[in-house]
């Protein structure tokens, strides 16, 4: 027998007197129950916002972009601000199930299932803005590299924005796998409870005919290594890939060898932050505060403050090298445009400084990285900051570069684009609330793969298991003797 | 269940140890002399003699203090697999004032003597004429560069010094949850001190005014994350082959393959993780080809350095890539040994080609004086760090998280 301990001075991942059974029953019920009146509110509040966006985007289609504000200076504004800010947040899922994964980090089973779900919707919801920014969004297949007869008209492979295409749908195929995966004991577990027909064959056709048996566990096993050895190197190479659509131009105050890391860490923090609004939303609608706990809250917003500094870090070296570079066009658009308060868009610059940099510092407190309020307004707030980072990065490069001739008037967004912003969030949060309702929002066999090292009544019998002189752990063939003492007392 | 199975905990330097720092150092020492000797005619020549002291210390400071980095990022991330072999880290930690005081010394003297084949800024008749050079005298002149490289030294080795102190309270008495609660705590609190310093330093400032400064001209954003990167994995690298030197010795029973694996996952994924920045670095710069940009890489990709350029891209990444993939060969103790001393070598020819391909651009200068005072270097971190490890205990005792590390799995 393995020995299961782990020091008292962790606090449990899971809370309660829990069995197994106590854990199925526990994440299960909210999908057999009937979905609450506020789920109903904020489901049909979801699908309005969807509807309004699928109208602004039918403007678009139907009118051409000039319903949108871009003109031939600022020829990228909100749509692909969305854009960089919805991938960035579409990293926490495979940040926490691969990376987390590999360095053992016990607390992701409370939180990597909604994380790596909201991944996924993230992502759809950001490739919407390159597609519909096409105009002509029925050529759209172009993007795709296949023979055709269109003779020179072939792909650019020397674009960023080419990269992208197979960047994001690689990183979208392996999430989506990964998530799917990690469901199928999952929801043959819903399905082996089902009381209704349709109830049964929904979840056993979901589940794949999923068994339980040990030869199910060991591919589900080697498959999920497989897929956390694909998706660490994707969690690196999407934005990596996104920072190079800038990174790569000769636009000042795009062109910075930081940006790729630094676009990494920014899509963490951004990512993590919208994990924690919705699990904080989560556990309280569905009662989960057994299973995400303050601790959860707690690692995350270690998280937040880490990723918030790294990437203070890289605006500060980014402002520096502005003034250090000596190259008049950097120094201009960072020292005169961005960091100037009076500028035109100042208020952009010192917004995202404001929520990015300097209000995540308070997570230094332990105190304030366990308040369940501060964390819902921190997280609100970075995602706000981190929007203003990429509309900064964009706008403020474009409106004036090197030909003052060109310099643009003031860009404010139209009620389409708008519209469509708020269609996207339409469209995340109708998928999420249709995921909370018909699949286990928490990774049942996961959380039981820690619960007994990491439940609250496993670890009180561990208790005695601090006075053992530590030799005793070294000796014992990991434990049998220890285990087997106790037991014989 | 008493704890009558006594473990070999305290660390004895072996003669033959000894004999060999002695050697190494002796070596360097006459390679430093002859070297002082034959090629100081010049100014040119000086500059070369001075440049490689100077990117060898400079090296051995930052591979050493990562030991540091190592252990406070631990303690931050509330890790317990390390602890069991958590005196090796901090032993090696204790060169950080050795290696800091020589590159003070080292840096100092090149800019009190204003040499400007180094620093180009150093030179103020340039920096008179030279608009560039003139508007960032702010950051590289004389007196910042003093301040802020006594003060980066100088908090690295404080810092890291009352973490290493802290850690002697685990040699003391069991901890019940209160105190246990309150050691990691303070742990907690000092090792937050020192990140913030590094993120300052080792993450940013350092690597510009020392390194980078030599091509004065010349920028990159990036720079001071590669260079982290580049001493972080050779750091890990260090740590690896204490532990299994020590291992050999019959010391650190609570160490075995689990942990050595999942220090050979850290230096797999971080000479994955150089290679990310060396390319994102190289490529954005080689892509938009922008001459004031390109300068660096020219003298390395298309003149003389081009043979060490590629030889350093086969070493750090290419060989960990392919021969760390695989599971068994990180739980491999000759394996990781042979790896171990490859990585640590390629960062070093990482770090020669960032300091003297750009103050010899011309002519590659490796030589027998780089092996040297290589030789000194590596002398002198035995001599300390065995010293180091010989003053406490190498396992410690009570710490609140020794036995998730004594039972960890990877």
């Amino acid at each position: 027998m393995h020995l299961k301990y782990e020091s008292q001075l962790r606090e449990p991942l899971v809370y309660g007197e829990k069995t197994y059974h106590n854990v199925t029953e526990d994440i299960v019920r909210p999908i057999e129950a009937k979905p609450s009146k506020l789920w109903y509110i904020g489901f049909y509040i979801a699908v309005s916002l969807l509807l309004f966006g699928v109208y602004s985007v039918y403007r678009d289609v139907t009118y051409g972009i000039g319903q949108w504000n871009l003109n031939k200076t600022i020829g990228w504004g909100w749509d692909i601000t969305n854009f960089v800010w919805w991938v960035g947040i579409g990293h926490a899922g495979t940040l926490i199930s691969a990376i987390l994964l590999l360095f053992r980090q016990g607390w992701r089973t409370g939180v990597n299932r909604a994380a790596e779900a909201m991944t996924i919707f993230a992502v759809m919801c950001a490739g919407q803005f390159p597609v519909w920014h096409m105009g002509r969004v029925w050529m759209a297949f172009f993007v795709f590299p296949y023979a055709n007869t269109r003779g020179p008209l072939w792909l650019n492979f020397n674009s960023p924005l080419l990269w992208d295409v197979f960047a994001i749908s690689t990183y979208f195929t392996v999430s989506l796998l990964f998530w799917y995966s990690g469901l199928l004991p999952d929801l043959a577990t819903v399905r082996d409870r089902a009381k209704t027909k349709l109830r049964k064959y929904f979840y056993g056709v979901a589940s794949f005919g999923w068994s339980g048996s040990t030869k199910h566990w060991q591919r589900h096993e080697s498959l999920s290594l497989v897929l956390a050895g694909l998706s660490t190197p994707l969690v690196l190479s999407v934005h990596t890939i996104v920072s190079f659509d800038f990174a790569t131009s000769v636009v000042p105050g795009w062109h910075t060898t930081i940006f790729p890391p630094y676009f990494v860490a920014g899509a963490v923090f951004s990512g993590f932050a919208m994990v924690q609004s919705l699990m904080l939303i989560v556990r309280k609608v569905f009662g989960m505060q057994d299973y995400i706990t303050i601790g959860h809250i707690e690692a995350m917003n270690k998280v937040i403050v880490t990723t918030g500094s790294i990437v203070g870090v890289a605006y500060l070296t980014e402002l520096f090298m502005g003034w250090y570079s000596q190259n008049k066009y950097e120094g201009y658009t960072f020292w005169y445009s961005r960091a100037n308060l009076f500028s035109p868009y100042g208020w952009s610059y010192w917004g995202m400084m404001a929520c990015n940099v300097l209000s995540p510092q308070i997570f230094w407190f332990k105190k304030l990285r366990r308040n369940l309020y501060v964390t819902f307004f921190m997280s609100v707030i970075v995602n706000i900051g981190m929007w203003f980072e990429r509309f900064v990065i964009i706008v403020t490069s474009l409106y004036r570069d090197y030909l003052p001739s060109s310099w643009s008037v003031y860009y404010s967004p139209t009620i389409w684009e708008i519209g469509f912003y708020l269609g996207t969030f339409g469209l995340f949060f109708t998928c999420f609330f249709l995921f909370s309702k018909y699949f286990p929002v928490i990774a049942i066999a996961e959380i039981k793969y820690v619960l007994k090292t990491t439940g609250e009544n496993y670890k009180e019998k561990m208790v005695h298991l601090e006075a053992v002189d530590a030799s005793v752990f070294g000796h014992s063939g990991h434990g049998h003797t220890i285990v087997d003492n106790e037991s014989s007392n | 269940m008493s704890s009558s199975i006594t473990i070999k905990e305290q660390f004895e330097i072996p003669g033959k140890l000894k004999t060999w720092a002695f050697a190494l150092m002796g070596v360097g020492l006459l390679a430093l002399i002859a070297g002082f000797a034959t090629k100081t005619g010049t100014e040119e020549e000086r500059a070369v003699f001075i440049g490689t002291i100077m990117y060898n210390t400079i090296f051995w400071t930052l591979i050493t203090n990562a030991s540091m980095f190592f252990i406070a990022v631990t303690t931050l991330a509330m890790g317990g697999w390390q602890q069991s072999f958590r005196r090796i880290p901090e032993a090696i930690s204790t060169m950080v004032p050795i290696f800091g005081a020589i590159t003070l010394v080292v840096l100092l003297y090149i800019a009190f003597t204003g040499n400007h084949h180094i620093y180009h800024w150093l030179d103020t008749k340039s920096v008179e004429t030279d608009e560039v050079l003139r508007g960032k005298s702010g950051f590289l002149n004389v007196k910042f560069f003093t301040i802020w490289t006594i003060l980066a030294i100088g908090l690295w080795s404080l810092l890291g010094w009352r973490m290493r102190q802290l850690s002697n309270e685990a040699d003391e008495e069991r901890m019940d949850t209160e105190k246990g609660n309150s050691f990691i705590w303070r742990n907690t609190v000092r090792a937050a001190l020192f990140i913030v310093w590094f993120a300052l330093t080792v993450g940013s400032t350092v690597p510009w005014l020392w390194m980078m400064s030599i091509d004065a001209h010349w920028y990159s954003t990036m720079y001071s994350w590669y260079t982290f990167a580049s001493s972080f994995v050779s750091g890990m690298s260090l740590i690896a082959l204490w532990v299994i030197y020590l291992k050999n010795k019959g010391y650190l029973e609570y160490t075995n393959q689990e942990h050595l694996h999942d220090l050979g996952k850290f230096m797999f994924a971080f000479s994955i993780f150089w290679a990310y920045l060396w390319f994102s670095q190289y490529m954005l710069i080689w892509y938009s080809n922008q001459p004031e940009e390109t300068i660096y890489f020219k003298n390395r990709v298309q003149g003389p350095y081009k043979g060490l350029f590629f030889l350093n891209l086969i070493i750090n990444f290419i060989s960990p890539l392919l021969i760390f993939m695989k599971r068994s060969s990180k739980r491999n103790y000759t394996l990781v040994t042979f790896m171990a001393i490859l990585i640590i070598f390629g960062h070093w020819i990482d770090f020669y080609q960032m300091v003297m391909g750009s103050i010899s651009k011309e002519t590659v200068t490796l030589g027998w004086l780089d092996f040297g005072i290589l030789s000194f270097f590596i002398g002198l971190m035995i001599f300390f760090v065995s010293k180091a490890l010989a003053s406490k205990p190498l396992v410690p005792k009570y710490h609140p998280f020794l036995k998730e590390s004594i039972i960890h799995h990877t």
